[in-house]
């Protein structure tokens, strides 16, 4: 029988153009839009490798004043220390964890290199985001006075650079030397992918890279936040300070991947819902106008069970030949690494289209199909 | 071969009913070659209909080669009209997108079991063989004349080598040439052990058959055994 249907379609194929392009032009759309999705629950499921709960970050603008900056944010930074109600406080770029700036840098070990989002940090860093290491230390105050610059890395640029080497020790772009390696570190957020990343220790005497991370204790509310800005603007008169809590910028950074993702989820919707109704009419319309065909299968010994699956049959046998024009282009995407995406996302983000487009298409044929069953053979004979 | 007792059929609607066969008692023996006559509206091609498991009396019973039929299920009265009967339409009922030998094929594919593959294109050629078309087995039913597209219709209605052969006006719409062919066909299928029950207007085509039988508003009002022509 399904050679039978094969056959039929097969021979019906100009008629069926159009609907096969439709199933194809879904197939992509659900394909691209998988992948999107896939790629982020990816992402998702994997470790931030920080926290970010009661940590804020409060940015310092020096505005006017160019005297002693380094030496003023010290001072900002001893007195925020001083707070019974903060447990740490680092010093950052201002590329700290959910900021809306990025900063990059290509390294090199030997002939392998890598781009690592560039973060200056101090030495409290590691200790206010709550980071393990996987291997090594964070670096201390007293490193600054060595030969190389002491820095770590997460295990992503480990990877990228020494495979499977062990990284501590290792000298990078001919001044950094590897003292400690965390596990991921996922700034931008869940939905960000896990990238190189390295620290580089922060020079305290830098007029830049005033941003305070501050860890504060549980329960830590609001009038505490505005003693604290009330505080710093009477120390250093004429900055602007300015309290931003990681959850909030958390869930601007998560909105900047989402919103995209819900605009296209929408227009996906409506697109398939479009060709749900479509396919729906098409075939209420194919089953009118096959009537007689139906009766005469039914008097050649069909039953209405199988008239039905007849018809069920024929859309999938529509749907995997347009599947199959589709997947043609589909894997060119995880063959040519279209995108730098892992093959997997690929793969997974067709197998549910795939899924998808068979199950709306069984949707939409379920109901005339049973049409078709309830066909009278004699009747439907005689109106031919 | 089939046995009609007591058989009455009305077409209900809301507002109107239509009493389409009435007392209706027939009984065909195997071999036979019976034609259907009457006026347009008599209940000819219900009667046809009714043998052909196509359509359920609304009183009175219908037996099939000694089974009583009238109260099976849909599977078992699909599985009865798929080995036991052929049937053959006026306005022959191919499939147009399918090639000479898929169309006849059909009937073969609601049979599990005993026909499948390589037996069953067997099978179709060996059928449209007999209706001496086997060089058309690849045409499309587009590419053929009247008189071959019934000769198509015929080959699917006997590839299944079934017992009853069941005619609606089968020369209808042919011209007296191609009808006269047809006929020819319908009488070696018979010589061959079919049974045939011809539904016609054409009194020359009625007067070739052993048997016939005639409707008048619903009622059967002849029932006369023919002296054979061909003898």
């Amino acid at each position: 029988m399904i050679s039978h249907l094969f056959k039929l379609i097969w021979n019906k194929k100009k008629a069926h153009a159009l609907l096969i392009i439709e199933i194809w032009a879904s197939f992509m759309v659900l394909f691209g839009l998988l992948s999107l999705i896939v790629f982020n629950i990816r992402n998702y499921s994997q470790p931030l490798g920080f926290t970010y709960e009661n940590v804020w970050a409060i940015g310092l603008q020096s505005n006017q004043d160019t005297v002693g900056i380094p030496q003023k944010a010290q001072r900002i930074f001893q007195r925020l220390k001083a707070y019974p109600e903060v447990a740490s406080v680092s010093r950052a770029s201002n590329n700290f964890p959910f900021s809306s700036s990025n900063m990059n840098t290509r390294v090199d070990h030997e002939k392998r290199h890598t781009m690592v989002e560039y973060y200056i940090v101090d030495a409290h860093f590691s200790n206010t985001l709550e980071m393990p290491l996987v291997a090594g230390r964070w670096y201390r105050g007293a490193d600054s006075v060595g030969k190389f610059k002491p820095i770590v890395i997460n295990q992503k640029a480990s990877e990228e650079l020494f495979e499977n080497e062990n990284p501590l020790g290792k000298i990078i772009s001919k001044d950094k030397q590897v003292i400690g390696v965390v596990g991921n570190f996922k700034g931008k957020g869940e939905f960000m992918s896990n990238q190189p990343a390295l620290f580089e220790q922060l020079d305290e005497n830098n007029d830049w890279n005033k941003t305070m991370l501050v860890r504060v204790k549980p329960g830590t509310d609001a009038m505490f936040e505005a003693k604290v800005v009330k505080d710093l603007s009477a120390m250093q008169a004429g900055w602007s300070v300015e309290v931003d809590h990681l959850t909030d910028s958390r869930k601007t950074q998560h909105n900047l991947t989402l919103v995209p993702v819900i605009i296209a989820l929408i227009v996906s919707g409506f697109l398939l819902v479009n060709v749900a109704l479509g396919l729906f009419g098409i075939l209420n319309l194919s089953i009118a106008r096959r009537r007689g065909e139906i009766g005469l299968r039914r008097a050649l010994g069909a039953t209405g069970r199988g008239i039905s699956t007849q018809f069920i049959g024929e859309i999938w046998v529509l749907a995997t030949f347009a599947l199959l024009i589709g997947l043609l282009f589909a894997v060119q995407f995880p063959l040519l690494d279209v995108f730098d995406l892992q093959r997997g996302i690929y793969v997974t983000a067709m197998l549910i289209a795939v899924g998808i487009i068979y199950g709306i298409v069984t949707l939409c044929a379920l109901f005339p199909s049973r049409q078709a069953a309830m066909i009278q053979p004699a009747v439907a004979l005689h109106e031919e | 071969m089939i046995t009609l007792k007591n058989i009455e059929k009305v077409y209900r609607t809301t507002r109107i009913e239509t009493l389409a066969l009435t007392n209706i008692n027939l009984s065909i023996a195997p071999g036979e070659f019976i034609s259907i006559m009457g006026p347009s509206g008599c209940g000819k091609s219900t009667l046809l209909n009714l043998m052909g498991l196509l359509d359920e009396p609304s009183a009175g019973q219908v037996q099939i080669g000694g089974e009583v039929v009238t109260q099976y299920r849909d599977r078992e009265l699909a599985r009865l009209r798929n080995r036991k009967i052929g049937f053959i339409f006026q306005s022959f009922h191919l499939i147009n997108d399918l090639s000479v030998i898929d169309n006849v094929e059909i009937p073969l594919l609601y049979r599990k079991g005993d026909a499948v593959g390589a037996s069953r294109r067997e099978m179709a050629r060996e059928a449209l063989e007999k209706v001496g078309l086997s060089n058309r087995m690849k045409h499309f039913p587009g590419q053929l004349s009247g008189g071959q597209k019934q000769r198509v219709a015929i080959a699917r209605a006997i590839v299944g080598r079934p017992d009853i052969i069941l005619a609606d006006e089968p020369t209808g719409n042919l011209d007296s040439a191609m009808g006269n062919e047809i006929m020819n066909i319908l009488q070696q299928l018979n010589a061959g052990g079919a049974t045939i029950v011809m539904v016609t207007h054409d009194e020359t085509m009625a007067k070739q058959t052993h048997r016939l039988i005639r409707l008048f508003d619903g009622a059967l009002v002849g029932d006369s055994v023919l002296a054979r022509t061909d003898d």
